[in-house]
């Protein structure tokens, strides 16, 4: 009763506190969820049906190169376990306002990327200057079957929409890239390896890096696309911590403001029979609603912000399990209140005649 | 029998800044159960300060306090808490009353702070007063004399044994000063407890059954 009757006794400042602990939720949830693009990123990358990557040795991870694919192709499959050699050649291609890795891979290979129930619309790569791209973009463009994109001279051909989670958001066929790339021989950025018997991936790794190429297992190489992104954590992990500081040092600031000028009250209060521990907690109560409201506050906030990220840009993904608004609503729950502690203390310490006495 | 409230050789220094004012020079009070004690004198005299003592508010520098035969001074700050809650009603001259509460929940929070559900307790006091209609507004849609009413319905909801009053009417015109006397006086025949009242008003101390006069810190008369 009467911790509410006082937070609404002050609208503006309540509202300011509630939406201090809000953007901070919303802050913490949207920068962090927008950490899951890097983590879709590496989790489609390796979405694909084989067991190991082969990427060469002088190459970073992340960076198409050129090795030469058919020779490479011919000395992987040589290789004992190994089952087959998948060519991809990627390359930038801006499509959606924003560039594309095109994944440039044989027609034939198509079924290691994604099964036939995953085209959703039109057909499979068969060859020529066509692509298939994933039910992502073909949203974000719009894109639709039968479309042409016209892009390094050639105009290409939607002929088929893959269901969004395959490794690449384009595919067009490898022969064809390298076409539109000038190139005189059949070049692959990197290889997918299939082995014939998974207890045989350490062999083969070991034989592939002995022909002196980069190779990673799958998870390997998520591991490794995904803590290529450390430092945008950093910098994010310092957003979120500067944001809840700030509504830490608001929250503390309104509890604070609020004891000052309560002052009376709480003598009041002491003098009708309040204990400490009452007033202590009746302060505390306030910020717990200033919290609770900022915490359903900041949920709207992020599902507003994450529609606005989104449709700002529509290929950036925005993934935010339960488990983390749990730990925002917490994180707020308990910043809040910890604000307030010291606050909710000098209240429960107040002399009650000093406090009635107070102009 | 005992006193239900009694003060022996209250001494109470206020230390600010090095400077020592000593507000109460030895005072020895016993007010028995359903007795209705005015205390007069100047402003700065201790009247209010002997009411905060009394009403285990404030500490004594020296001497003691006994309330229901309980030597507050022996009481941690828990029990000295709910022995207030327990025994003392207190109107204070400004009234304060939560300006954000109705005039019901004002009633209602002492019961609410004993950790009791008010039930019609309130409604009932604010009858009592005769407020009832009004018991949904809040302080400040209420005149002052209207204001006090309320302070006095609060003090009395949990039927306390001894109600202080610092200066009830202090505020008041004589109109709204001799109603709220009035009330004072009936509630007492009907409910019993014992009253310390101060005033600097001669027609209110008439109306208490023993008149104690103030100066210096010292009981001059009683």
């Amino acid at each position: 009763m009467l911790p509410l009757a006082n937070i609404l006794a002050r609208p503006l400042r309540t509202t300011v506190s509630v939406l201090a602990v809000g953007v901070g939720v919303a802050l913490f949830l949207v920068l962090v969820g927008l950490t899951s693009m890097l983590d879709e990123i590496a989790r489609r990358t390796t979405q694909v049906e084989a067991h190991l990557m082969v990427w060469p040795a002088s190459d970073q991870v992340v960076v198409s190169g050129g090795l030469p694919a058919d020779k490479v192709e011919r000395d992987l499959e040589s290789i004992a376990g190994v089952e087959h050699a998948i060519p991809v050649l990627r390359w930038p291609f801006k499509m959606a306002g924003r560039v594309q890795n095109v994944y440039g891979i044989r027609p034939e290979d198509w079924r290691y990327f994604a099964s036939a129930d995953q085209i959703v619309d039109g057909r499979a790569l068969a060859g020529g200057a066509e692509m298939v791209i994933d039910a992502r973009l073909a949203a974000a463009g719009p894109y639709r079957v039968g479309q042409t994109v016209e892009r390094w001279g050639h105009a290409f051909r939607i002929v088929g929409i893959a269901k969004e989670g395959v490794a690449g958001r384009v595919f067009m066929p490898i022969d064809t890239v390298g076409e539109a790339l000038q190139q005189t021989d059949r070049r692959a950025s990197f290889f997918y390896v299939r082995v014939t018997d998974p207890a045989s991936v350490a062999a083969v790794r070991e034989a592939i890096r002995e022909r002196g190429l980069n190779v990673f297992t799958l998870e390997e190489f998520y591991d490794v696309l995904a803590s290529s992104f450390v430092d945008m954590d950093l910098v994010i992990g310092s957003v979120v911590f500067v944001a809840g500081f700030v509504c830490f040092l608001v929250i503390l600031l309104t509890v604070y403001t609020m004891v000052i000028e309560r002052t009376r009250e709480i003598g009041i209060l002491k003098g009708i029979g309040a204990s400490r521990a009452q007033v202590f907690g009746l302060v505390l109560a306030e910020a717990g609603l200033i919290a609770g409201a900022g915490i359903v506050a900041g949920f709207l906030l992020t599902w507003g912000g994450k529609a606005l990220v989104l449709h700002l840009q529509p290929l950036w993904t925005v993934e935010i399990p339960p488990v983390r608004y749990l730990l925002a609503a917490l994180l707020a729950a308990g910043g809040t209140l910890l604000g307030a502690a010291q606050p909710a203390a000098r209240a429960a310490r107040q002399d009650p005649v000093e406090s009635l006495r107070y102009e | 029998m005992a006193p239900i409230l009694e003060t022996r050789s209250l001494v109470k220094v206020y230390r600010a800044d090095g400077v020592e004012t000593p507000a109460l020079r030895g005072v020895d009070l016993a007010v028995e159960a359903g007795e209705f004690v005015a205390i007069m004198g100047p402003s700065g005299c201790g009247k209010s300060t002997l009411l905060y003592l009394v009403g285990l508010l404030a500490t004594p520098t020296e001497g003691t306090v006994r309330l229901d035969g309980r030597d507050a001074a022996a009481l941690g700050d828990g029990e000295r808490t709910r022995l207030r809650r327990r025994h003392i009603g207190y109107v204070f001259q400004r009234f304060n009353l939560l300006g954000t509460l109705s005039a019901e929940e004002n009633v209602a929070l002492p019961l609410r702070l004993r950790g009791e559900r008010p039930g019609a307790a309130p409604h009932d006091m604010l009858r009592a007063v005769g407020l009832e209609e009004k018991r949904r507004r809040r302080p400040n849609q209420l005149s002052v004399g209207e204001q006090q009413r309320v302070a006095i319905a609060r003090a009395l909801v949990t039927r306390p044994t001894v109600l202080l009053a610092d200066e009830p009417t202090g505020n008041l015109d004589s109109e709204a000063s001799d109603r709220v006397m009035d009330l004072v006086g009936r509630l007492h025949r009907d409910t019993g407890q014992a009253i310390v009242l101060i005033t600097h008003n001669r027609q209110v101390a008439d109306r208490a059954d023993r008149l104690i006069r103030m100066h210096d810190g010292r009981f001059v008369d009683a």
